[in-house]
């Protein structure tokens, strides 16, 4: 199946948040309260999804932006985030522990936690995809009441095509960029732009390495260290163990000796 | 001396008893409240001293056991086997704190077998789960042996020594994968760590790091029931630990700074900032202190190196954690966390609990090897097989003291509670001052550009305006220094003149045409009153008064029982509604009105109580709550109406542009003065 994406174009937004309320209202997110926890009124939060940050001049939407490889389902222990077919990251609080680890490793910082909340939840856009699967909409909520379509849905392959031939067709207007196309492997959220995006959470130490590939490297050597360090300890002892009754054997007087002594000489030995 | 007499250990009790009611008061709280009220947790640092403390210090303070294990049955360096138990006690307790820790931390802990049967390799979160889960067993296990031998069941305790080498090295393989898995775990946490904690050797710097904390804990651990159970301790064969300690820490220094050269990143040490002052505290208590403590020849024979180094090498180790755990998180947004004060508490209480966890069975099995100093000191368990009362006797001593100290813990803590959990909970009380009368005006640069807004100053007369300036508010609600810049003139104007006043200002305290938002909306986010009891007294002729409105001497003197306002208040009230500055939905005769409908005569008397419950009739809402329903409202009215090309007046940045309301003033000659540009952006 093919990677459903988000293209941004900022050039084209007017900053009215039609995309901001149509998120809030489908998906039933509630009001939102300035809690200590949040990192200000216009930042994301478990109640708004996604938002608008100005940066140069220009609103820039945030959202949880659909890594290809996402750190935040690498994770979460109980898979409570995954990633679906078509590409979006879904969550389901059913399983969801509450480790908040999903928050600690998505590199762009998008996910949000209901702290009021006794029974909290992890919260992020899911890209829609529960009601885009039930056949409600047919596109995410966000991009359908974009009046300027500035934010549009579709094949992420197509998308970067679209960005591309944008770029060729207005180079003096554009940066020749496109934010997610391989920033940590690639994301499903696609950004094109006339200003620099480093202040919307597109930092320029990203690099276009996956999250998880770092820890799935080591998680791989995970037997190979147990058994190696379950065998290298048999066989010390093994050998401890022999050399002493040997020593046992060859004489009386080592036998006898003071144990004491005898580790002395195997600590000097080894 | 037995343990009754035993003052130091009765006192120990009592304190750890009392430290473990404060955790439980605030536990509690946490399962009520949620982990918002209860931590200082936020969306950009979103893990703590539960996860650094609890958990990355319960597994690392445990690493004791598998390096004494591995030291005695494996390398059978024989004189250290007297610490093997009590070794192997504290790392079960460490890691029971572990998961006593993640029942507190997780936000929904009901899901947390779910980790156990949900397969994710790519998770470090899931192998370290698996690994305390299988380490956990080991060295229950491990640690029967002691159980079989107190209780006398000598065929058990057969079966145990045959296995007992399997579940050595299980153990020692175990605790290898998740002592440095715990590093692993941050491995994924690339973009939030600072980069002097963050590096792709973790899981090596957190394995060589556990090594030295575990033993110098055995050590820790050794000297303190040493001292409170007056016993002579490990001392000889402490010196030797402390030393192989200090192999470790040469090499963890080592590799940590190496790490940092090769990451280019030693610079950062010399910055001066928060972080390297951090960093270098960390590297002091952890690696330093104890290195130049264990080793200065001149202190070789006396004990109490010993246990200051291991002490501080201990508290440096867990800061280190508590670092990696949270404390050197980078948010986003730029908040940085340090735990809050309840967070401390049930940290502190859960070791308590360990501590006490572990005193029972020091003073009810064979733990130590060496007899007993004092034999008083230990009751021999009972071992009853029809009653199963095995573990009879008094343990504690004293126990209404225990008991004591725990009840009043459980008040501290609740007490503590009230003080720090509401407040972060609900926004904080935030004062708010009145809207600050400026002189700024829409200056058209361009047809196609964004406007300026120019600001001329405080002083300047609205006579001596020149073309198109006119008077503007600068509302300042919460003292941010962030104003939303408000043209007053431009909206009289537009809604109709002076006709249009009660639109938006719906009510004047006596003799006054113009009463600030901010008198009554006095706080920014919180509900206020408006029925000032202490002006009426004033007004009224003080104690005198009461009678005024409380006639009824016997009845109890509050809101319900008092005087209706209307029966003062009648004429003030006609001539409002005639005026139309009063409106009633009800259209009810003025005789009829309660006032409590809209002036705020409520049961609640609490403020923090009213902040939570606004929607009781009259109280007046939170400052941002009455001025976003004052414009927004109009805004979005207008909004359908307005051409496609126009500004969007419904969203936030529209009147929040970030105007600072500090501005300086400039010097007023005339219109003459450089105006300042305040904003820019599209205005109105
Ligand atoms: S942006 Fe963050 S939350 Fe969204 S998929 Fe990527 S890692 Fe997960
Ligand atoms: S908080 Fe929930 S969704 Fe996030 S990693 Fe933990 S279990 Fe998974
Ligand atoms: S895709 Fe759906 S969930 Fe995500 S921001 Fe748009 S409307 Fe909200």
């Amino acid at each position: 199946m093919t990677t459903m994406a988000i293209l941004t174009d900022v050039t084209r937004c007017i900053g009215c948040e039609e995309c901001v309320s149509a998120c809030r209202r489908t998906n039933d997110t509630g009001s939102d309260a300035p809690y200590r926890w949040q990192g200000g009124v216009n930042d994301l939060s478990s109640t708004r999804w996604t938002t608008l940050v100005e940066t140069g001049n220009r609103n820039v939407r945030l959202h949880c932006r659909h890594c290809l490889d996402p750190a935040c389902a690498a994770a979460c222990p109980v898979g409570a985030l995954s990633r679906t077919e078509a590409g979006a990251v879904a969550y389901n609080p059913v399983i969801c522990m509450g480790c908040r680890y999903c928050m600690v490793a998505c590199p762009f910082a998008m996910t949000r936690y209901e702290w009021e909340s006794a029974t909290p939840r992890v919260r992020k856009c899911i890209l829609c995809y529960d009601k885009i699967k039930a056949g409600e909409l047919s596109q995410p909520a966000c991009t359908a009441a974009c009046p300027t379509e500035a934010t549009i849905f579709g094949d992420r392959e197509a998308l970067l095509a679209e960005a591309r031939s944008r770029i060729a067709a207005a180079p003096q207007r554009y940066i020749d960029h496109i934010w997610g196309e391989h920033e940590v492997g690639g994301t499903s959220v696609l950004t094109i732009s006339d200003v620099d995006l480093t202040d919307a959470r597109w930092p320029d130490d990203l690099g276009t390495g996956s999250r998880p590939e770092l820890a799935r490297k080591v998680l791989h050597t995970v037997p190979y260290t147990f058994f190696g360090v379950a065998g290298l300890m048999y066989g010390v002892h093994w050998t401890l163990e022999r050399r002493r009754q040997v020593a046992a054997a060859e004489g009386p007087t080592a036998a006898t000796a003071d144990p004491g002594d005898e580790v002395q000489r195997n600590e000097e030995e080894s | 001396m037995n343990e009754a007499n035993n003052t130091r250990l009765i006192v120990t009790k009592a304190v750890l008893w009392f430290l473990i009611g404060i955790a439980a008061a605030v536990a509690v709280a946490r399962y009520l409240r949620g982990l918002g009220a209860t931590t200082a947790l936020t969306d950009g640092t979103p893990w703590g001293l539960w996860i650094g403390f609890d958990v990355l210090s319960g597994v690392a303070l445990a690493a004791g056991g598998f390096v004494i294990a591995a030291t005695v049955h494996i390398f059978h360096l024989d004189r250290y086997h007297g610490l093997v138990r009590p070794a192997v006690l504290t790392a079960f307790l460490g890691y029971l704190a572990v998961a006593l820790g993640l029942l507190v931390d997780l936000g929904r802990p009901w899901n947390i077998w779910r980790m156990i049967v949900f397969w994710q390799p790519d998770s470090p979160l899931f192998e370290v789960g698996w690994c305390v889960m299988l380490y956990l067993t080991v060295l229950a296990l491990e640690f029967v042996p002691v159980l079989f031998e107190g209780l006398k069941w000598e065929r058990a305790l057969r079966v145990m020594r045959r296995v007992s080498l399997v579940l050595v090295i299980a153990g020692i393989g175990l605790s290898t994968l998740h002592q440095s898995s715990l590093g692993t775990l941050f491995l994924l946490a690339k973009d939030r760590l600072h980069p002097l904690w963050y590096s792709p050797i973790l899981p090596l710097l957190f394995f060589v790091s556990a090594i030295g904390l575990g033993l110098m804990m055995v050590a820790v651990e050794s000297s303190t029931t040493a001292w409170l159970y007056h016993r002579h301790g490990e001392w000889p064969v402490l010196r030797g630990l402390v030393r192989a300690a200090s192999v470790v820490l040469l090499l963890y220094l080592a590799v940590r700074l190496t790490d940092l050269g090769l990451r280019h990143q030693l610079h950062l040490l010399v910055q001066p900032s928060w972080y390297s002052v951090l960093f270098a505290l960390e590297l002091a208590m952890s690696v330093v202190i104890p290195l130049v403590l264990f080793n200065l020849p001149s202190l070789s024979d006396k004990h109490w190196p010993v246990v200051v180094g291991a002490f501080t090498g201990v508290a440096g180790f867990v800061l280190h954690r508590a670092d990696v755990g949270g404390i050197v998180h980078l948010a986003a947004g730029g908040e940085t966390y340090l735990p809050a004060l309840t967070e401390i508490l049930v940290s502190v209480g859960l070791v308590s609990g360990m501590a006490l966890i572990f005193l029972f069975f020091v003073e009810r099995f064979p733990v130590w090897e060496e007899a007993p100093a004092n034999p008083d000191h230990f009751t021999p368990p009972i071992s009853d097989p029809l009653t199963h009362n095995y573990f009879g006797g008094v343990w504690f001593g004293r126990a209404h003291l225990a008991a004591a100290g725990w009840v009043i813990g459980i008040v501290v803590g609740m007490v503590v509670l009230e003080t720090t959990t509401t407040g972060g909970k609900y926004p904080p009380a935030v004062p708010t001052r009145s809207a600050r009368t400026v002189a700024a005006v829409r200056l058209v640069v361009d047809e196609s550009m964004p406007a300026s807004l120019l600001f001329l100053g405080n002083e300047i007369a609205p006579a001596q305006f020149p073309e198109g300036f006119t008077t503007a508010l600068l509302i300042d609600g919460d003292r941010a220094g962030r104003a939303v810049l408000f043209d007053h003139t431009a909206h009289r104007d537009r809604l109709g003149g002076e006709a249009s006043c009660n639109l938006c200002h719906h009510r004047n305290l006596r003799f006054e045409r113009g009463t600030p938002c901010a008198t009554c909306h006095a706080d920014m986010y919180r509900c206020t009153d408006t029925f000032i009891h202490d002006d009426h007294i004033t007004a009224l002729g003080n104690n005198a008064s009461c009678g005024r409105c409380h006639p009824a001497t016997e009845a109890v003197k509050n809101r319900a029982s008092a005087t209706p306002c209307v029966e003062c208040h009648r004429a003030e009230i006609s001539q409002a509604f005639a005026e139309g500055r009063h409106q009633c939905s009800t259209d009810a005769a003025v005789g009829d009105i309660a006032c409590s409908g809209c002036h705020g005569v409520s049961a609640a008397s609490d403020p923090e109580e009213r902040a939570d419950r606004s929607e009781i009739a009259g109280i007046a809402p939170g400052y941002r709550l009455a001025m976003h329903q004052l414009c927004v409202e109009c805004h979005c009215a207008h909004e359908s109406k307005k051409a496609i090309e126009e500004p969007v007046m419904t969203r936030c940045g529209f009147c929040h542009r970030g105007v600072e309301s500090e501005i300086e003033v400039v010097p007023d000659d005339g219109i003459g003065g450089r105006p300042v540009v305040v904003a820019e952006g599209f205005f109105q």
